[in-house]
């Protein structure tokens, strides 16, 4: 086996791992609210969650081959033939996107122990721009696009990671406080039935919008490397297989459900009630399909949980744990710079050994991390008996190690 | 850049109040369909539905209610199939057009 296509096979192996982790990392951002109100049993809620995104990645056939060219220009979208759109070497490209995966799937992880929903693309992009950095230089990131279109770090990560969940709160305190005007003095146990069944179909619709954005990033990343090492020469079309294993992938991570993600989102930021639950879910849906119509990329998660902030604004008398909220959006801006950090190292180890035992020492690198993140994480288990135990009150984050948090009980 | 960087917040104002005017629509006005439903189906209902009241009116439940709780739940399940075309519709590298209230599914442009 050559030196390529060794890291070709890393590539694709960990493109499916990152997939993975997108699955379970976001499962909480459709069916923390219907779990937490009981709408949905738990191990339901997890298994039509993942149906929807299975089904959601095969029905996006459309080609997400430039989901790297946000942040790195790896990809001239004008070019005729695959191997000529692409703006470096082969081997150049598979080291940068190895690097960047692991650094997505190294922070995805570690915020999955903590149980801060963060976002996924976001991690993605960190880490594929820490490795550009250490490669190329400031200058191959794609900082603020040509002012053409939203583009860039700017246009694609900072503004919408600012607005999009400040629209998400104000949608779903509106949607909130309505629902409550309008329900009030109809038997609670009659509201709380009707709104279960709002809520199921809510949360499965943003379940599949869900697998046709983010299971194509990662048709994309693994196209792009087919590509890179002269497998594939479509540019408009991906292979079957890639579609498959990625659509299960990110199935199969969605099934096993980020307990701990789910918890904070459900019962961490705000008690939600089934009221609640719907004016967030539909928040959430109407937010993530309106910016996708109009071409504003925006993370599930940082829509999703806004969403739930702004249900817990909305409803008179509630409140919000701004502990939690405060630690969760720590986790949002440190998510570029420490995902960067990750790739840049692991592009640095890759070079020192060079293509193939590079790769194959990163490979190592990642499991050993995510292996002992993992072994952390059964030290306090979370899981569907327990996901919708009472928050401690007073606790930030009573299901994390007491050591992991710090200044969060306040 | 600095002029790069201007553009990239003039475009994103632009998409913004669009998403912000689509979402509050859907996002928070479908919620509160939903919940004008509930509502009369509680009052279609009648008796023990409505708690609260003074009970002389509702106790009888009135067909009224039931009428327009399906009518505005139809709204609703109208809005849920909408997204749902969307959603399929923007997988295929289509786009759709609400201009005829059926939503139709037109080639992106």
């Amino acid at each position: 086996m050559s030196a390529e296509t060794l890291a070709l096979v890393l590539v694709v192996a960990t493109a499916l791992g990152f997939d993975f982790t997108n699955g379970f990392h976001d499962t909480g951002n459709a069916m923390a609210a219907s779990i937490a109100t009981g709408a949905l049993k738990p191990r339901v809620a997890v298994a039509v969650s993942a149906v929807m995104n299975l089904l959601g990645a095969f029905l996006s056939v459309s080609v997400a081959l430039t989901v790297t060219n946000a942040v790195v220009k790896t990809f001239d979208s004008h070019a005729t033939s695959a191997q000529d759109s692409l703006t470096m070497s082969g081997d150049k490209l598979l080291a940068i996107v190895l690097a960047g995966l692991i650094g997505g799937i190294v922070w995805n992880m570690l915020t999955w122990l903590l149980g801060l929903p963060s976002s996924s693309s976001h991690a993605l992009l960190g880490g594929l721009i820490g490795a550009t950095i250490v490669s190329s230089g400031w200058e191959g990131v794609n900082w603020v696009g040509d002012g053409t279109k939203l583009d860039g770090v700017v246009g694609k990560i900072l503004l919408p990671g600012v607005a999009s969940p400040v629209v998400a709160v104000l949608v779903a305190c509106l949607g909130t406080f309505a629902v409550f005007r309008i329900v009030a003095g109809v038997a609670v146990k009659q509201v709380n039935r009707g709104f279960r069944w709002g809520q199921v179909g809510t949360a499965s619709l943003v379940s599949l919008a869900h697998g046709t954005n983010d299971a194509q990033k990662t048709m994309g990343v693994i196209t792009l490397a087919l590509i890179a090492t002269g497998h594939w020469n479509s540019l408009t079309s991906i292979p079957l297989w890639v579609k498959v294993v990625c659509a299960v992938a990110i199935a199969l991570g969605t099934y096993l459900g980020g307990w701990r993600i789910i918890r904070t989102l459900g019962k961490g930021l705000v008690d939600i009630e089934p009221r609640q639950g719907v004016a967030a879910d539909a928040s959430t849906a109407a937010v993530i399909l309106a910016s996708s119509h109009l071409g504003f990329a925006l993370s599930t998660t940082h829509v999703a949980s806004g969403s739930i902030v702004g249900a817990g604004l909305g409803k008179p008398g509630a409140s919000v744990r701004w502990s939690t909220a405060r630690r969760m959006v720590g986790a949002w801006l440190l998510t570029v710079p420490a995902a960067a950090i990750v790739g840049g190292t692991m592009w640095i180890v890759g070079h020192l050994f060079g293509l193939a035992v590079g790769s194959v020492v990163e490979v190592v690198v990642l499991l050993g991390v995510a292996g002992y993140l993992y072994l952390r994480s059964r030290r306090q288990d979370v899981g569907a008996h327990n996901v919708t135990d009472a928050w401690e009150i007073d606790q930030a984050a009573p299901n994390v190690p007491a050591d992991l948090v710090r200044g969060g009980n306040r | 850049m600095s002029g790069a960087f201007g553009d990239d917040v003039r475009l994103a104002g632009e998409a913004l109040w669009k998403v912000l005017v689509a979402s509050l629509v859907l996002g928070a006005g479908l919620p509160a369909v939903f919940a004008l439903g509930i509502r009369s189906l509680a009052w279609g209902a009648g008796g023990e539905a409505v708690d609260g009241g003074t009970g002389t009116a509702a106790s009888s439940g009135n067909p009224v209610g039931k009428v327009l709780a399906v009518i505005l739940f139809l709204v609703v399940a109208y809005g849920i199939v909408a997204g749902l075309v969307f959603v399929i519709a923007s997988g295929q590298g289509k786009d759709i057009s609400f201009g005829h209230i059926i939503p139709t599914i037109t080639a992106k442009s």
